[in-house]
C-alpha cells in the first residue's frame, strides 16, 4: 500500500517535472532575446544551462511515466488505456509511445536530447551563435510541452475510481519492429530539427554560409539515417505483421514519414553542391525549413487524427486547433525570416556549364522536390476536399505508383550520370566514353529481363537497365580508383581496394548507399511486379501450386500463451522440406482475431502464408511467392552501412578543413 | 546428395496421399476487382486485404456478381453507384481528380523551367571578382592540402 501510493506520487511529480521542463525552455527561448533587447550579452548564458535543465526535468518526467507502466498503475489514464497486467515487462516500457500522448512526450523527450547534443556540440565550435540555435529549439520545445501538458497530457488520472485492469496494449503494437519503429522515425524527424536551429540562427545573425553548412552536414545525415531506419522497420513491421503480402502501402501514414525523408535525401545532396561550389544558399535554407516543417506535418497528421477522418479534428477541435496554430506560426515565422533575411545568405559562385556535377544535382533536387510534392498533394488533397467541400476521394497506391515511379526512375538515370561528371565542367566526348560500357550492361541486362519474362510491366526492364547502368558506374570508377593506387604506391590489390575506400570514405560512403538503393529498387521490381499470389479454401493434406513452389497445407493446432489465445496453421513447402506457420491470434481484450503470416525467407524469395477464417474443415488461406523482398531490407542495411562509412570520417580532418575556409575567397584553388 | 533424394522423394510421394487444389478463377477475377475498390470502413485499405465485414461482405457480393456474368465495369459501377467515387482507390479524371494527375506535370514543367532560367541567369551573372589569396591564406591553403595529399585521397571524380 505505500509503494502504491509513492509510486501514485512519482506521476504528480512528473507532471510536475514536465511543467518546470516547459517554464525552463521558455526561459531557454527567452534569454537571448532579452539579452539583446536589454544589452546584456551574458543573459544569453542562460540558455545553455536552461537547455540542459530541460533535458534533466524532461527526462524525469518520463522515468515517471515508464514507472507507472512498469508498476501497472492504472490511476494514470494512459497507462490504463495502453496496458495491463499481463503484458510482458518490454511492452510495458516501450508502451509510453503506444498511444497518442506518450508518442508526443516521446517527440519532446527526443527534442530535448538533441538541444543537449547541439550545446555539448557547439560550446567551444561556436559559441556565439549556440545561444540563439538552442533559443529555437527552445520554442519548439514550449510549442511540444504547451499541446502535451494542456491538451494531451499522459500524466492525466482516473482519480477516485481507477480501474483494477488496464485495457491493453494495441496487439499488433505487441512487436519488436513496432516498438523500434517510433523511436528512430522521431529521431529522424527531430534531427532535421537541429539543421533548422542553425538555419534560422544564421538568417538572424547573417551568419556566413560556409561557417555554418558544414556544421549541419552531419546533423542532416544522422536524421536522414534515422529516418531511413525508421521507415524501413515500419515497411518490415508492415510485411510480417498486416498479412497482405506487401511492405509499401503508400497508407497516408508512411507517406507522412517518405515526405521529409524524401527533401532530406534533395538537401543531403544540395548541401554538397553548396560546400563544394558555394551556390544554392538560400535554395538549401529553404530546403532546410521545408523538410523540419514536413517533419512536423508528418507528426501532426499521424497524431492530430485527421488521416482516420477529417471529423476527427472537428469532434476535438481544441488539440487540432492548436496543432494547426503552431504549425501556422512556425512556418510562418520561419519562412518569414527567410523571406527578409535570404538575400544576406548569397551564392558566390556561377554556373561555368550547364554540362556540370552541380548543375546535374540541381535537376536532382528538382525531381525529389515534384516526387514531395506529389506525395504531399495525394496524400492531403483528399483531406482538403472533404474539409471544404465534404465529397471524398480516395487517393490510392495505384495513383503514386503511376505518377511518383517515373520520377524515381529519371532519377536513377541522374545517379548513374551525376558521378561520371565532374564539378564546373565537363566534356562531351570524355563523358560519352566514361558512360559507354555502363550503358551496354544496363540495356544488357534490361533486354535479357525481357526476353525471360515477355509479358512484364514497362517498368521492370527500364528499371533493371537503370540499376545495372549505375551499379557499373559505381564498380568502373572504384576500380579505376585501386587501379590507380597500386600504381601510385605499389600497394597490394587487398590493400589497396580497403585504403581506397577508407582514404575517401565521404566519397565512398555515398556510393555505398547508392548501391544499396540500387539492391533495393531490384527488391522493389521483383517483388512488385514478379510476385505470385493464391486464394484458396484448404482441407489438411491439400497441395497448392504458387509460382515455382508446391505447398502442403497440414492442418492446424491450437494453443494459449501468455497474453493471447493461437490458432497456428502448418505448411509445408515440398520444394525445400521447409515449413511456415501462419498464426491467427486472439487476444482477450480486442474483439477482432490478428493474423500473424507465416514466411519462409531465402535470398531469392519469401513464401507468404496467410491463414484467413475457417469453414467447416476447409480454411481460406492467401499465399503469396514475393522475389526478391529480402533485396529491400538488404538494400537498406546496405544503405545504413554507407551511411556509417561517411559519418566516420574522422573529426579532426573535418575541423582541419573547416579552419582552412573563413578566409573570404580563400578556397577557390582548393576546388 | 542425401537432401537431393529426399527431395525426389518428396516429389514422388505427393501425388499418393495429397489432393491439388486450385485456386477457383473467379476468386482470381474477383481479387482483381477488389483490389481497385476501397473498403469504406477501413483506412485506406482495398477491399482485398481487409479483414472487416463490410471487406468480406464486399468479396461475397463481387463474386456473386461474377457468377451472374456481370463485367468488371458494372460490378464496379454498382458499388460507385451505392458508395460514390469514394470507393475507387484510382482516383478518377473528372472535376476533383483530374487536378490530381494533372498537377504532377505542372509542377514537374514549373519546377524544371524554374530551375532552366535560374541555370541560365546564372551563367549570365556578373559576380563579384574573388579576391586574391593574401599571402597568408595561400600558405594555410598549401598546408592544407599538403596534409591531404599526405594522408590519403585517391579517385574522388576529379
Amino acid at each position: 500500500m505505500l509503494a502504491d501510493s509513492f509510486s501514485f506520487n512519482l506521476v504528480e511529480l512528473g507532471r510536475f517535472a514536465a511543467l518546470l521542463a516547459m517554464t525552463f525552455a521558455l526561459i531557454q527561448g527567452l534569454a537571448p532575446m532579452l539579452a539583446r533587447w536589454l544589452g546584456e550579452p551574458r543573459l544569453s548564458a542562460i540558455t545553455l544551462n536552461a537547455s540542459i535543465l530541460v533535458f534533466g526535468l524532461t527526462s524525469i518526467g518520463g522515468a515517471t511515466l515508464i514507472h507507472a507502466f512498469v508498476t501497472s498503475n492504472f490511476s494514470v489514464t494512459y497507462v490504463a488505456q495502453n496496458s495491463n497486467t499481463l503484458l510482458p515487462m518490454f511492452y510495458k516500457v516501450t508502451a509510453l509511445w503506444g498511444g497518442h500522448e506518450g508518442s508526443l512526450y516521446l517527440w519532446v523527450w527526443i527534442l530535448t536530447m538533441f538541444t543537449v547534443l547541439v550545446a555539448r556540440h557547439g560550446r567551444n565550435r561556436y559559441p556565439e551563435h549556440l545561444p540563439i540555435i538552442l533559443a529555437v529549439q527552445g520554442w519548439l520545445i514550449v510549442g511540444f510541452f504547451g499541446l502535451i501538458l494542456f491538451l494531451s497530457s499522459p500524466f492525466e488520472r482516473l482519480l477516485p475510481n481507477f480501474p483494477l485492469e488496464g485495457q491493453d496494449l494495441n496487439p499488433i503494437l505487441q512487436d519488436p519492429g513496432m516498438v523500434i519503429h517510433p523511436p528512430m522515425l522521431y529521431l529522424g524527424y527531430v534531427g532535421f530539427s537541429v539543421p533548422f536551429a542553425f538555419a534560422i540562427t544564421a538568417l538572424l545573425t547573417r551568419w556566413k554560409s560556409e561557417l555554418w553548412i558544414g556544421l549541419i552536414r552531419r546533423w542532416v545525415l544522422i536524421a536522414w539515417g534515422f529516418l531511413t531506419t525508421g521507415i524501413l522497420l515500419g515497411g518490415w513491421w508492415a510485411y510480417y505483421e498486416l498479412g497482405w503480402g506487401g511492405y509499401w502501402a503508400w497508407d497516408p501514414v508512411e507517406n507522412a514519414s517518405f515526405m521529409p525523408w524524401l527533401l532530406g535525401t534533395a538537401l543531403v545532396h544540395s548541401i554538397t553542391v553548396q560546400e563544394r561550389r558555394r551556390m544554392l544558399h538560400s535554395w538549401n535554407i529553404f530546403l532546410v525549413i521545408s523538410t523540419f516543417a514536413l517533419s512536423l506535418l508528418g507528426t501532426f497528421l499521424v497524431r492530430s487524427g485527421v488521416l482516420s477522418s477529417v471529423h476527427a479534428f472537428s469532434v476535438d477541435p481544441s488539440r487540432g486547433l492548436y496543432i494547426l496554430t503552431f504549425m501556422v506560426l512556425v512556418l510562418g515565422i520561419s519562412y518569414g525570416i527567410f523571406m527578409r533575411q535570404g538575400r544576406y545568405q548569397q551564392a558566390q559562385e556561377d554556373i561555368s556549364s550547364m554540362l556540370s556535377r552541380e548543375v546535374l544535382f540541381i535537376w536532382n533536387n528538382v525531381l525529389f522536390t515534384v516526387a514531395t510534392a506529389t506525395v504531399m498533394l495525394g496524400t492531403l488533397f483528399p483531406l482538403a476536399l472533404d474539409a471544404f467541400s465534404g465529397s471524398k476521394i480516395t487517393v490510392g497506391a495505384q495513383y503514386f505508383n503511376a505518377v511518383v515511379l517515373p520520377l524515381f526512375l529519371i532519377i536513377l538515370l541522374l545517379m548513374g550520370i551525376t558521378t561520371q561528371l565532374p564539378w564546373r565542367k565537363a566534356r562531351w566526348e570524355k563523358l560519352r566514353r566514361r558512360l559507354l560500357w555502363p550503358g551496354v550492361v544496363g540495356v544488357g541486362a534490361g533486354i535479357a529481363l525481357v526476353a525471360i519474362y515477355d509479358t512484364i510491366h514497362w517498368t521492370a526492364p527500364v528499371a533493371i537497365t537503370l540499376v545495372f547502368f549505375v551499379a557499373t558506374t559505381i564498380v568502373i570508377d572504384y576500380v579505376r580508383a585501386v587501379k590507380q593506387r597500386r600504381k601510385q604506391f605499389g600497394d597490394s590489390v587487398w590493400r589497396a581496394s580497403g585504403k581506397t575506400v577508407l582514404g575517401n570514405r565521404r566519397h565512398y560512403g555515398g556510393m555505398v548507399v547508392h548501391m544499396g538503393i540500387l539492391v533495393m529498387a531490384m527488391g522493389f521490381v521483383g517483388s512488385g511486379l514478379f510476385r505470385s499470389e493464391i486464394s484458396v479454401a484448404m482441407a489438411p493434406g491439400d497441395v497448392v501450386q504458387v509460382g515455382n513452389e508446391r505447398i502442403r497445407f497440414d492442418g492446424v493446432k491450437g494453443f494459449s500463451r501468455s497474453n493471447y489465445q493461437t490458432v497456428e496453421g502448418s505448411f509445408m513447402l515440398l520444394n525445400s522440406g521447409r515449413s511456415v506457420n501462419p498464426e491467427r491470434r486472439r487476444y482477450p481484450v480486442q474483439t477482432n482475431p490478428t493474423t500473424e503470416a507465416g514466411i519462409d525467407s531465402t535470398l531469392w524469395r519469401d513464401v507468404y502464408v496467410v491463414l484467413a477464417e475457417a469453414t467447416e474443415e476447409r480454411w481460406a488461406v492467401r499465399i503469396w511467392v514475393n522475389p526478391l523482398v529480402s533485396f529491400v531490407w538488404g538494400g537498406g542495411f546496405i544503405m545504413l552501412m554507407g551511411l556509417t562509412l561517411t559519418l566516420s570520417t574522422r573529426r579532426r580532418a573535418i575541423e582541419q578543413r573547416q579552419a582552412a575556409i573563413p578566409a573570404p575567397g580563400g578556397e577557390s584553388s582548393l576546388a | 546428395m542425401h537432401k537431393l533424394l529426399f527431395l525426389l522423394l518428396i516429389w514422388v510421394a505427393v501425388p499418393v496421399f495429397a489432393s491439388n487444389v486450385t485456386e477457383d478463377p473467379l476468386e482470381r477475377r474477383m481479387l482483381e476487382i477488389a483490389k481497385d475498390l476501397r473498403c469504406a470502413v477501413c483506412q485506406n485499405q482495398p477491399v482485398s486485404e481487409s479483414n472487416s465485414d463490410l471487406a468480406r461482405d464486399m468479396r461475397a457480393i463481387i463474386s456473386e456478381q461474377l457468377a451472374m456474368g456481370k463485367s468488371r465495369q458494372e460490378i464496379i459501377g454498382y458499388f460507385v453507384a451505392r458508395y460514390g467515387k469514394y470507393i475507387l482507390m484510382k482516383p478518377a479524371f473528372d472535376q476533383s481528380g483530374t487536378l490530381l494527375w494533372i498537377a504532377p506535370v505542372l509542377l514537374l514543367l514549373g519546377l524544371g523551367s524554374g530551375a532552366w532560367l535560374f541555370l541560365r541567369n546564372r551563367r549570365k551573372a556578373e559576380l563579384p571578382p574573388v579576391t586574391p589569396l593574401s599571402a597568408e591564406d595561400r600558405a594555410r591553403v598549401q598546408a592544407a592540402e599538403a596534409e591531404d595529399r599526405a594522408s590519403e585521397r585517391v579517385g574522388d571524380g576529379k
